[in-house]
C-alpha cells in the first residue's frame, strides 16, 4: 500500500479547505454559517494532524486531533448559545451588528 | 485506498464550497455533514479508526444536529446573496494568501531559529522523514496496523492523561456556560440590552413584524 502518494494530496486538501472555510469567516454576514466555516477550519486542521501522524507512524497525531474535535464541540456550545440569546434581544442576525460587548 | 482519498477530498472541497456559498444556511449546514462524511472516510482509509467513529458521532451526530435545530429555532429567513464587493475581494485575497503561506510551508520546512522567529527554511534532503513531500514507508509502526483503537486510547491515558483531563473540565465549563447563556431572568441587564437595541433600529411594522398566523 502505497499511501505515502498521498501525502501532498492531503496537505492541499487541508490548505484549501482551511482557505475555504477563512473564506466563508470574512465574507459571510450570518453568525451560524460564519460558525460552520469555523468547523471547516478546524477539520482541516484535523486531517494534517492525522495525515502527519499516519505518515510519521505517531499516534499523537490522533490524539491531537481528537483533543480539537473536543473544543470544537465546545466551542459550538457556547457559540449558538450567544446566538440565541443575540436573537432573543430581536436582533438580526449579523455579524456587524453584533457590537454591543464593545460599549 | 489512493482512489477512497481522492474521491472522498474531491468531494469534501465540493462540499466546503457549498458550505460557503450557499444562500440559505440550512444548505451550508447540509453541505457541512457532507464534508464531514468525506472527511470521516479519509480517517478511515488513514487508519484512524477511532477518529472515524468520533468524527461521525461528535460532528455528524452531536454538533451537526446542535446547527440544524437552532436554524430550525431561529429560523434565519433572510436568504444572504453572497455578493461581489470589496469585502468579497479582501476576503478571496486573504484566503488565497493564507493558501500560498500554507503550501509554500509544506514544500519547504518551517523551522524556528534562535530568537524564536519562525521562519521558512529550505530543508531538501529527499531522506529527511521531516520533510513534507518525503517519507520512508519502509517502517511501519504500531500506529499503522489495522485497528489502532488500543493504540491510541493507550497514549490518551498514559502520555496525555493531564490533557485528556483538563478536556473534561473544558466540556464542563462549556455546558455550564451554555446553560448560564440561554437562561431567562436576567431581569437587571437584560432590559437594558433590549431597550439599547429597539432604540438603535425603528420600531417595526405591522408588515415586518416576524409573527405569522397561519390558518387551517
Amino acid at each position: 500500500m502505497n499511501a505515502g502518494g498521498n501525502f501532498p494530496f492531503l496537505l492541499g486538501l487541508a490548505a484549501f479547505l482551511f482557505s475555504v472555510g477563512a473564506l466563508g469567516v470574512l465574507i459571510r454576514r450570518n453568525p451560524i454559517v460564519v460558525f460552520m466555516c469555523i468547523e471547516l477550519m478546524l477539520n482541516a486542521v484535523n486531517i494534517v494532524f492525522v495525515s502527519y501522524g499516519r505518515f510519521l507512524n505517531s499516534e499523537e497525531g490522533q490524539v491531537f486531533a481528537f483533543m480539537v474535535i473536543v473544543v470544537a464541540a465546545a466551542e459550538v456550545v457556547v457559540g449558538l448559545a450567544l446566538i440565541t440569546q443575540v436573537f432573543r434581544l430581536g436582533r438580526e442576525l449579523d455579524v456587524d451588528d453584533l457590537d454591543e460587548m464593545r460599549e | 485506498m489512493s482512489v477512497i482519498i481522492w474521491i472522498a477530498g474531491v468531494l469534501a472541497a465540493v462540499s466546503a464550497l457549498g458550505v460557503v456559498f450557499s444562500p440559505q444556511p440550512l444548505y451550508s449546514a447540509l453541505s457541512l455533514v457532507l464534508a464531514i462524511g468525506a472527511l470521516a472516510v479519509i480517517f478511515l482509509a488513514l487508519n484512524a479508526q477511532f477518529l472515524f467513529v468520533v468524527q461521525l458521532i461528535v460532528y455528524a451526530g452531536a454538533v451537526m444536529v446542535l446547527f440544524v435545530f437552532i436554524i430550525a429555532l431561529l429560523s434565519p429567513g433572510a436568504d444572504e446573496q453572497v455578493r461581489i464587493d470589496s469585502r468579497f475581494v479582501v476576503g478571496a485575497v486573504m484566503a488565497m494568501g493564507i493558501t500560498v503561506a500554507m503550501v509554500v510551508a509544506a514544500r519547504n520546512g518551517i523551522t524556528i531559529n534562535g530568537n524564536g522567529v519562525f521562519r521558512a527554511q529550505q530543508i531538501g534532503q529527499a531522506s529527511d522523514p521531516y520533510h513534507a513531500f518525503s517519507f520512508d514507508q519502509s517502517d511501519l509502526g504500531l500506529v499503522n496496523t489495522a485497528g489502532n483503537v488500543q493504540t491510541v486510547g493507550g497514549q490518551l491515558f498514559t502520555t496525555f492523561l493531564l490533557p485528556f483531563e483538563i478536556t473534561s473540565l473544558l466540556l464542563l465549563v462549556a455546558a455550564v456556560g451554555a446553560v448560564y447563556l440561554t437562561r431567562r431572568g436576567r431581569s437587571h441587564t437584560e432590559p437594558i440590552l433590549r431597550e439599547r437595541a429597539q432604540a438603535r433600529r425603528p420600531a417595526p411594522t405591522l408588515e415586518e413584524d416576524r409573527i405569522e398566523v397561519e390558518v387551517g
